[in-house]
């Protein structure tokens, strides 16, 4: 149940990146014929007695070694990692569900009519679609990848990927809330975030290349009832994402814990450096788009740009995301997309705060 | 990872997502109470989820002769593909064991000490001035510390000035000296952004940490300028330890 160490010989797949993550247990698959292994029933009934077992010792841990547990920034972590975790769930699994619904029910003819085809054109109306759907960043990559999957233009799935986090209405409407009707910093947020989405779509249009993205083909029986597909892409996309949201999770807490806000206050005062940090903290705290207004509020030793740099940056680029972003699209993706979108967000941050702020 | 693991893994996430928000109210150390809706029908739909997938592959391949085609075709023939996850996915056995086994408690204390001096946590009320009227005729205005908070370091018509206020929050040490604090914590979401909120006391003696009390008094209004106060004082009259609050945030 271990990760295999890199090079695997079991290699008749997509990527590197897939043979990497491949499970220990894909080599009985390939490598021995079938009919040689332990008859398939008895590897089911192993994974059941596994669980069976794991769910005793929780049961046994639960009662014996809950209240042990002190370690004061221990707890704190668990606390905001099981935070994270729970808060992002629902987003993600809602995520999941439309995506897999998108998979399983829409005809591939209905996203050819309603999406336009040149992708130069494709990008301002995924970003002003982003706009519509309330959600939250972690259900916006999977949906993001549905689309792909049916079809649509990469460069304009991603642009969606990258707006619907940040200026839907009810970001729009708690950024309000927490600057206290101050509508100059809600409109700086709107126009930097939605410019920073479309100006990425389009460098990506231009210059992107389809195999950075590892899609999975999922080709499923075109005779499978829907239901079915929709299970298992929903499982598929669930396993996928949800593993990498609990890296990002950790990672999070972490920071969370280890990273006294003190620290960060002490560069308040010098002026592009305080963006710049304020963008740092964004990626590493991974803070909900729709909450991520309160923190930057709460933050005020700081410039108005440095707070829109924390609410421009979050939604589109934190540790969490950039972990979901691997598990759906790869690595190879990651690494060209992160650095793209930090640039731009920055740009568009500098370049709207001058004017707005 | 095989099928039945993923579909296993996906019923305990839904019954973590479900024991933390039906069963106990072990959710509101973690996210703020509207997430409980949302986190019941997630945990029904994991569920869901989670039990399809493992009834159907275990009738797939116990069954006679394969009732559910399609999957046996899906799962099985195809070899690799999406009917296996990446050892990633195993990772997601952790939150389950966070919420059964860990169950971390409210942040508290401890991060109300991590976040000291972390600046006037409420930018909110920067406009000043648009405070409801407090009134004290019928007892002590019980007031949540946000607000407190926020009254204190913008109010410039300090309205509360000489009122008999009422707050509630747990005790904190003072790291750098004399008195100790009464805290909140204010979270927009969930705990990753919280927010801490407190006054500092210097005439009582300090409880037990971490220990909630609700305190009667007063407002110790400072000299100059309410916006270059560092800690809010408050003057004790009276002060009940209470248990622990249902909701520990604000």
């Amino acid at each position: 149940m271990s990760g295999q160490p890199a090079g695997s010989p079991s290699s008749a797949r997509p990527s590197l990146g897939d043979s990497l993550v491949s499970d220990f247990d894909d080599r009985d698959d390939d490598l021995p014929p079938p009919e040689w292994g332990r008859p398939r029933g008895q590897r089911r009934t192993a994974t059941v007695w596994v669980f069976a077992v794991f769910i005793a010792l929780m049961a046994f841990a639960h009662s014996w070694y809950t209240d042990d547990l002190t370690n004061e920034a221990f707890l704190a972590w668990a606390t905001i990692f099981t935070a994270i975790c729970l808060q992002a769930m629902p987003f993600l699994v809602f995520g999941v569900a439309l995506s897999a619904a998108l998979t399983a029910f829409v005809p591939e003819s209905a996203y050819q009519r309603f999406i336009p085809k040149r992708a130069g054109t494709a990008v301002p109306v995924a970003g002003a679609a982003g706009g519509v759907l309330p959600g939250c960043e972690c259900a916006s990559v999977p949906m993001a990848g549905g689309l792909i999957r049916r079809g649509v233009a990469p460069a304009a799935a991603l642009t969606f990927l990258l707006s619907a986090p940040a200026i839907n209405p009810v970001v729009l409407v708690a950024t309000g809330v927490a600057f206290s009707g101050q509508l100059e910093m809600v409109a700086a947020r709107f126009l930097a975030s939605f410019g920073a989405a479309v100006v990425t779509g389009w460098v990506w249009a231009r210059f992107g290349k389809t195999d950075w993205l590892r899609m999975k083909q999922q080709h499923h029986d075109p005779a499978a009832p829907g239901w079915v597909v929709f299970r298992d892409s929903m499982l598929h996309d669930l396993m996928h994402a949800g593993g990498y949201l609990v890296v990002g999770a950790a990672a999070a807490g972490t920071l969370n814990v280890v990273v006294p806000r003190e620290w960060v206050v002490t560069v308040a005062d010098l002026p592009v450096i305080s963006a710049l940090v304020m963008a740092a903290l964004a990626i590493l705290l991974s803070i909900c788009s729709e909450a991520d207004a309160f923190v930057a509020a709460s933050l005020s030793d700081f410039s108005p740009t440095a707070m829109l740099a924390f609410m421009v940056v979050g939604p589109m680029l934190d540790l969490k995301l950039i972990a979901i972003q691997a598990g759906t699209f790869g690595w190879r993706f990651v690494c060209r997309f992160a650095p793209l979108i930090l640039a731009t967000t920055l740009v568009f941050t500098f370049l709207i705060g001058g004017l707005l702020l | 990872m095989n099928r039945i693991a993923q579909g296993m893994v996906t019923l305990l996430l839904g019954a973590a997502a479900l024991g933390s928000t039906v069963f106990s109210d072990l959710y509101l150390n973690y996210v703020k109470d509207l997430f409980q809706p949302f986190l019941i029908l997630t945990g029904l739909m994991l569920v869901v989820l989670g039990v399809w997938i493992v009834v159907s592959d275990l009738r797939a391949n116990f069954g006679a002769d394969g009732g559910d085609t399609q999957d046996s075709h899906t799962g099985e023939d195809s070899g690799h593909d999406h009917s296996r996850a990446p050892w990633v996915a195993w990772l997601l056995v952790l939150p389950v064991i966070s919420v059964f086994v860990i169950a971390p408690p409210a942040l508290g204390a401890y991060s109300a000490a991590e976040t000291t001096t972390s600046s006037p946590s409420d930018a909110e009320s920067d406009e000043g001035g648009e405070f409801d009227e407090l009134d004290d005729s019928s007892g002590p205005v019980q007031l949540e510390m946000q607000d407190f908070v926020s009254r204190a370091w913008t109010d410039e018509e300090r309205q509360m000035s000489g009122l008999e206020i009422e707050l509630t929050g747990f005790a904190a040490p003072n790291p750098d000296g004399e008195g100790w604090f009464l805290a909140r914590l204010q979270m927009a979401c969930c705990a990753a952004d919280a927010v801490v909120n407190r006054v500092l006391i210097t005439d009582e003696p300090e409880p037990e940490k971490d220990s909630w009390w609700t305190v009667r008094g007063t407002w110790d209004e400072p000299e100059g300028d309410i916006a270059e106060v560092r800690e809010h004082r408050f003057t004790v009259t009276e002060m009940v330890e209470v248990e622990n609050p249902p909701d520990p945030y604000e």
